[in-house]
């Protein structure tokens, strides 16, 4: 076992299971996942990292902060950037990935969403930009990678259409901007958080897929930062701006349970395991925190980072 | 080789050697005086002298007297003599030898350009390898079949059910225990970018010795308090060796260690508060306070400066039996210290007044402090401590400052029963003395509170 920069022996390669946090203080790190142990220090020179993605193959994880989005490979040592997506701006807030990998999309707080083809040396360019009016706090690629739902501080979500150009606009809230949007694996649902805390959730059921209006929860008291979905659906983890993250049941949207520590901040991103047992978090308090769901129980805890963690990313693998 | 007949490029060599790589500065303090290279140096010269005149009285010489003047000077060797570079070694009379080694150990310092040269193009490099791609707006509409290709509708696979790869690790990996050192796990340095960072290989020295062959090479952030430094070591150790278990991180001190990871027990544990890139070692031991206590009574120290206080036994007999839990060994001992070191040095300039040869007689010290007063003004005296009596003499600078004159003071040391250091800040120590009367048999609380000249921080 390492703590070194060298290329650690397990937990790194595309195949693995990986951890990535990042923050405040300009640094990604990958985590053995485990053992709690930080296994390498990339460098994110500039800015924050206001979203972290790892791409379908596994082996690279994308980094989105002011101006640019950084590629970097999680199988070698290299604590630089690979490639570097530059031309936007101002903020890039999140990033994500087309599920085989042909694409990847953006939003940004220069008001615009925008597909960056990933392919080399094809004949065609699918790049494509969506203009709103307002800066974009969140983005998500419906399941089905036909939509994108696009949401930012007018409030408004934006259901763009990839095959049509068209799209639709969703209003849950007058006057408080969309924070995060997520889309359940199936589907079937669509949860959006804002800055006054309320959880909104749609059901996507029919064709074209409509979104429904299916609940509304008061999920904190303060700004929401972040929603997702289980794997299996069944749960919904919202984290906010009051030091907690609470994880409700799809089935009756009751909570399930509401996960805080005494040292625990701002709670800024949350990602479940493939079986839905764990829950990963990241924190002000420059923490990362794995929670058995199961027990409500704190499992691990991912200390390094000097300054808040803002976003992470995992990928588990099956067994 | 002849290099090495010359005795006085030898002593030169060894005592330079000695005070360069000590970065406490004690060789320095403890050789100052004596600088056998300068003796021999001054003995070749007179040697030289008592030569020519030698040679000036022969008589029957063909040289006449001017050319003996000038010939002389180079050609007499005398068994004292130094070698040439030593008239112009780096030695200034006017800095004395005491910035030396800050001034010349190390690296020069480069200019500005080039080292903002060298970033530059370390930047250059470093930008070479990434590939950037710059956002292009789309150039034509992409027809019907390219946008099918590109972002057609997927059919949604209801996901099944798996295992975690994660969930059965944490089931095969139950209770680590570096996890209770995580809190340091923050100051490592080899995770950082962009931030200072200092390098330390530390000595297990509290384990048993087979754990002992290896240092463990620790990397930190150079603001790191030597506690994050002992915390951190405890962190990284029991990761790379979970099965020796390691005790709290507040039973551990870090002392200053040799290469071969020989700890200097005549040195107390670095000040657990202070940064760590304050010292310029890297090499330490890390030791079990616990021990230490009573490795530290034995009266290792032989050294002059230690003395000191030597004369106040009851000062550090109380101070172990009187432990307060809260507080560390390390911290009072090397306060103490520092006042040492400090005073040692004041007392430099000051010379010692002591009638007998320092060697001979230890115990008797004759300090030059500041004696600090309760309404913010200070006075100097000259502290004088004897085997027999405590000596506080006003040295009188202002005639007119009656206000703040302290009173010339005398006790014999039989008649003090306590001594305690009540505070220390800085270069400021508050001492109590205790002493009994003897006129009345009464006991008379005196407190002091003492400034001394503090040193310049070391590297």
């Amino acid at each position: 076992m390492t703590m070194s920069g060298d290329a650690p022996s397990t937990g790194a390669g595309g195949a693995h299971v990986a951890l990535v946090t990042g923050g405040y203080d300009h640094t990604i790190k990958l985590w053995q996942a485990h053992s709690g142990v930080c296994l390498r220090t990339m460098q994110h020179p500039d800015s924050q990292v206001n979203d972290l993605k790892i791409n379908p193959s596994g082996q690279m994880v994308a980094a989105c902060g002011y101006q640019h989005i950084r590629m970097y490979d999680l199988a070698s040592a290299n604590p630089d950037p690979v490639i570097n997506y530059e031309g936007v701006s101002k903020n890039v807030s999140r990033v994500g990935f087309q599920e085989n990998g042909q694409w990847m999309y953006s939003g940004g707080e220069d008001c615009t969403a925008r597909i960056w083809d990933l392919r080399a040396g094809r004949e065609f360019q699918c790049q494509r930009i969506f203009q709103v009016p307002a800066p974009v706090n969140a983005a998500a690629l419906h399941p089905d990678q036909s939509q994108i739902m696009v949401g930012g501080q007018s409030g408004i979500i934006h259901i763009w259409d990839l095959k049509t150009d068209h799209n639709e606009q969703l209003i849950p809230e007058a006057e408080a901007s969309i924070q995060d949007i997520a889309i359940d694996p199936e589907g079937k649902l669509m949860a959006a958080v804002n800055n006054k805390g309320n959880c909104y959730i749609w059901s996507l059921g029919g064709s074209p897929p409509r979104p429904v209006p299916r609940k509304h929860l008061q999920a904190h008291k303060k700004y929401a930062l972040r929603c997702k979905f289980s794997l299996d659906s069944t749960m919904l983890v919202t984290t906010s701006g009051d030091c907690s993250a609470k994880v409700w049941r799809t089935k009756d949207w009751t909570l399930m349970r509401e996960l805080r520590h005494d040292a625990q901040r701002w709670v800024w991103d949350a990602a479940f395991t493939l079986d839905s047992r764990y829950l990963f978090t990241g924190s002000s308090d420059s923490y990362a925190r794995l929670w058995n769901l199961e027990k409500g129980t704190l499992e691990r805890e991912y200390c390094g980072h000097q300054k808040p963690i803002t976003a992470l990313a995992f990928r588990d693998q099956a067994v | 080789m002849a290099t090495y007949d010359n005795k006085a490029w030898l002593l030169k060599n060894i005592r330079d050697a000695f005070i360069a790589t000590d970065d406490t500065g004690l060789c320095e303090i403890v050789m100052s005086g004596e600088d056998f290279s300068k003796i021999f140096q001054n003995k070749a010269i007179e040697e030289k002298k008592r030569l020519k005149d030698k040679a000036q009285h022969k008589p029957g010489t063909s040289k006449g007297k001017d050319n003996i003047e000038n010939d002389d000077e180079k050609d007499i060797a005398t068994q004292f003599d130094p070698y040439p570079d030593m008239d112009d070694s780096d030695e200034d009379p006017l800095y004395g030898s005491w910035f030396r080694h800050e001034e010349f150990a190390g690296h020069r310092q480069r200019s500005n350009t080039s080292q903002w040269l060298d970033k530059k193009e370390l930047a250059l490099k470093k930008a070479a390898k990434i590939k950037i791609i710059k956002w292009e707006d789309p150039q034509t509409e992409l027809t019907d079949e390219q946008i099918a290709e590109a972002f057609g509708k997927v059919q949604i696979k209801k996901p099944e059910k798996k295992k975690s790869l994660l969930s059965e690790q944490l089931e095969k990996c139950p209770e680590l225990p570096h996890r209770q050192y995580l809190e340091y796990a923050k100051f490592d340095g080899t995770a950082q970018l962009g931030l200072p960072t200092k390098t330390f290989k530390i000595f297990m020295t509290m384990l048993p010795e087979k754990h002992q062959n290896y240092p463990l090479i620790v990397c930190v952030i150079a603001n790191a308090k030597i506690k994050d430094l002992i915390g951190f070591t405890c962190y990284k150790y029991s990761i790379e060796n979970p099965e020796t278990p390691l005790g709290s991180v507040h039973d551990y001190g870090l002392c200053i260690a040799e290469d071969d990871g020989e700890v200097d027990w005549a040195f107390p544990c670095l000040d657990n508060n202070e940064p760590c890139s304050k010292f310029g070692f890297t090499c330490l031991g890390l030791i079990n306070l616990k021990h230490k206590v009573s490795v530290v009574t034995q009266p290792i120290l032989d050294m002059e400066m230690n003395s000191a206080f030597q004369c106040f036994p009851k000062a550090s007999v109380s101070g172990h039996s009187n432990v307060n839990s809260t507080r560390q060994h390390t911290g009072e001992s090397d306060e103490i210290m520092r006042a040492i070191n400090a005073v040692t040095e004041g007392n430099k300039g000051f010379g010692f007044q002591s009638t007998q040869p320092i060697t001979d007689a230890p115990q008797d010290k004759l300090y030059r402090v500041q004696l600090l007063h309760k309404m913010r003004t200070s006075t100097p005296v000259q502290l004088g401590i004897t085997l027999d009596q405590i000596e506080v003499v006003p040295v009188v600078t202002q005639k007119h400052a009656f206000w703040s004159r302290p009173k010339y003071l005398l006790h014999s040391m039989n008649s003090v029963a306590w001594c305690q250091e009540l505070e220390s800040k800085g270069n400021k120590t508050a001492f109590r003395i205790v002493i009994q009367l003897h006129s009345n048999n009464q006991i008379c609380i005196k407190d002091m509170t003492l400034s001394v000249i503090r040193r310049r921080p070391r590297r």
